[in-house]
């Protein structure tokens, strides 16, 4: 018994310690865990959002994500690596420097992404950069078409509330654009997302996800991989995306 | 392992290192793709290609008592670089690198690095304690200039499997793919350096060293984050795919 109890205060003491030492490290808090707040700024984030980022330095830069996410952002057709081109540049500074500071798990990426490999100036750079590019490869759809069944789920579970009627996201919130992209890559984040996995969860979104099964994932991934790319979509024109010489005709 | 014996045998010779060379070249000679630069390299060993190559062999090779005409100091350093790297960069010894058609500004880091330490290899870090940093620039903007050889393989299932890895990567280690950052056709810039028609030793001891971290002057670490990726048998494999690279057009 005494040995038991000298044991549990040797512990103890060698817990307190090693919470004081982690103390002045910056120590990310993850969905589920106590002190989790969704959209966190985290120091870095808003160091990102206060600068200018610069497409050709982006450009620049992003050579060396090539490898994976190929030289036109598109990812691969599986879905491993995902589509980043026409990305709203906030949702890729919030996803990047969330994956840097450890709240969303990508351990995959992270050699690449991390401190030294881009700056903190490169971050708000590729974002600007891919948020611009238009030029996308046939991206991966399911093995048959769900989406009538799909769309009914998305606006039933009101998904479009915050990623759009045209899965356009919001770049104003940070919600990123889910039309269009790979189907393997939509299907593996929402089990990340719903299961806690990914680390940055949007608690709502788990909510409007919870009663989800497999299947009904399987047939929105499809209906969104199947939806346009939201810019050619007219009900919604991104007036950054006008080009000057038809301003005059859209006016 | 088996680089390092090799390149602490070649330590000793340091100063006899021409000698030294010109056996190793003769000797590696028939396996290369062959080139006026090689075969006028093994002109003083008793080879029919050195025979046949008389005429082209440079007066220096093959009577450097009696140069017919005085080398400039320049001239005479690079014939210290070519025992090794051959001529025109393109290097027939499996384990040296080709230097031809490098980035100037890549190879003046290489050569920086291996004075400082900050890269290190027996053979080389010996070499650069006989040249002055002043000799640098001239040197790296010579081999930069020079044209890139490519070798022929005869390994076709190697190189199908490098090929794959050098343009989608490994999706099981998430290794990213080769082409991302050295260029589609691999033949890269000042950040990424050339690979196309690299020797394949030299490649794989290349990808072994940033793996184990012996070699760790990559800029950012990202050299050593995918090479950490990489097993035994996919080195091998994209290195003899690399070294059949041909340029784009
Ligand atoms: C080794 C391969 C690899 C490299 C290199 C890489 N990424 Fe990624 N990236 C991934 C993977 C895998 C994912 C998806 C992770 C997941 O499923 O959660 C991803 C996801 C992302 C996302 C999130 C996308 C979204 O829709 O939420 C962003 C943004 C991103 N990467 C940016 C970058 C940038 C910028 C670079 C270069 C600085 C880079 N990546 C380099 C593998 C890579
Ligand atoms: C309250 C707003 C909200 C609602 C409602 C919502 N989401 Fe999301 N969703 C997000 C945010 C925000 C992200 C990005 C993760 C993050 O940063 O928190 C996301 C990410 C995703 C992703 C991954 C996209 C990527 O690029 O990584 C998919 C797929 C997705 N949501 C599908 C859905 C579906 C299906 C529903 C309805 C069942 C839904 N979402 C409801 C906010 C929401
Ligand atoms: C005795 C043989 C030898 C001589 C002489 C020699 N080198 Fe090297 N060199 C090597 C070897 C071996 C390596 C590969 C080192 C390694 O494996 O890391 C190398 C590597 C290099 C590299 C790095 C290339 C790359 O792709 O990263 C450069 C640059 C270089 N040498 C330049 C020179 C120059 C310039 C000279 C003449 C002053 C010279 N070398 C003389 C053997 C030699
Ligand atoms: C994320 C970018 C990136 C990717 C992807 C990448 N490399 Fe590299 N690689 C580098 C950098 C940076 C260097 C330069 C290191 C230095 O400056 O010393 C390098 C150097 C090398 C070298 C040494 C060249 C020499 O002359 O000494 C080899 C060999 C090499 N890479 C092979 C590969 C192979 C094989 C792959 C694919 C499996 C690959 N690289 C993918 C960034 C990359």
């Amino acid at each position: 018994m005494k040995t038991i109890l000298s044991t549990v205060i040797v512990l103890l003491f060698g817990l307190q310690a090693a919470v004081a030492e982690a103390a002045d490290a910056y120590v990310p808090k993850v969905y589920g865990k106590k002190g989790y707040v969704w959209d966190e700024m985290t120091p870095e984030r808003v160091q990102v959002l206060k600068q200018k980022g610069d497409p050709v330095n982006g450009k620049e830069a992003f050579r060396g994500c090539q490898g994976c996410h190929k030289s036109d952002a598109a990812g691969v057709r599986e879905g491993v690596y995902p589509r980043l081109s026409g990305q709203h540049a906030s949702v890729l500074i919030k996803q990047i420097t969330e994956i840097r500071a450890g709240i969303r798990k990508n351990p995959k990426m992270l050699p690449f992404v991390q401190d030294p490999a881009i700056s903190v100036q490169e971050i708000g750079d590729i974002a600007e950069y891919l948020s611009t590019l238009t030029s996308y490869r046939e991206n991966g759809k399911g093995p048959e078409d769900l989406s009538a069944k799909g769309e009914k789920l998305f606006m039933t579970n009101k998904c479009y509330t915050c990623h759009g009627k045209h899965g356009e996201g919001n770049a104003e919130k940070s919600y990123p654009v889910v039309a269009a992209q790979h189907y393997g890559y939509l299907i593996r984040e929402m089990n990340l997302i719903r299961t806690g996995v990914r680390g940055n969860s949007n608690p709502d979104m788990v909510k409007a996800i919870s009663g989800f099964k497999q299947s009904d994932m399987d047939a929105v991934a499809d209906y969104l991989s199947r939806l346009p790319d939201y810019r050619t979509v007219n009900a919604t024109p991104n007036p950054a995306l006008v080009v000057p010489e038809s301003s005059s005709a859209a006016k | 392992m088996k680089h390092k014996t090799n390149s602490n045998g070649l330590q000793v010779c340091t100063f006899i290192a021409l000698i030294c060379v010109l056996f190793m070249s003769a000797a590696h000679a028939e396996t290369m793709q062959s080139n006026e630069a090689a075969a006028s390299e093994v002109a003083a060993a008793p080879t029919p290609e050195a025979a046949a190559s008389e005429v082209a062999a440079t007066p220096e090779a093959t009577a450097p008592e009696a140069p017919a005409v005085a080398l400039s100091p320049f001239e005479e350093r690079l014939q210290l670089c070519a025992g090794c790297h051959n001529p025109d960069g393109n290097s027939i010894i499996p384990e040296n690198p080709r230097l031809a058609g490098l980035d100037k500004k890549y190879i003046l880091i290489q050569l920086r690095d291996f004075k400082s330490g900050d890269r290190t290899n027996a053979t080389m870090s010996a070499i650069i304690q006989m040249v002055d940093e002043k000799e640098f620039e001239d040197l790296a903007k010579y081999f930069s200039g020079q044209k890139r050889q490519i070798s022929v393989s005869e390994k076709p299932e190697l190189v199908e499997q490098g090929k794959q890895i050098f343009e989608e990567g490994v999706i099981g280690s998430a290794a990213p793919a080769c082409m991302g950052c050295h260029g589609e056709d691999g033949s890269g810039d000042a950040k990424f350096p050339r690979l196309q028609g690299q020797n394949a030793q030299y490649v794989v001891n290349q990808l072994t060293n940033f793996k184990s971290g012996e070699r760790a002057n990559d800029a950012k670490g990202l050299m050593r984050a995918v090479a950490k990726r990489l097993n035994e048998q996919e080195m091998a494999a994209v290195a003899e795919y690399m070294s059949t690279l041909k340029e784009a057009e």
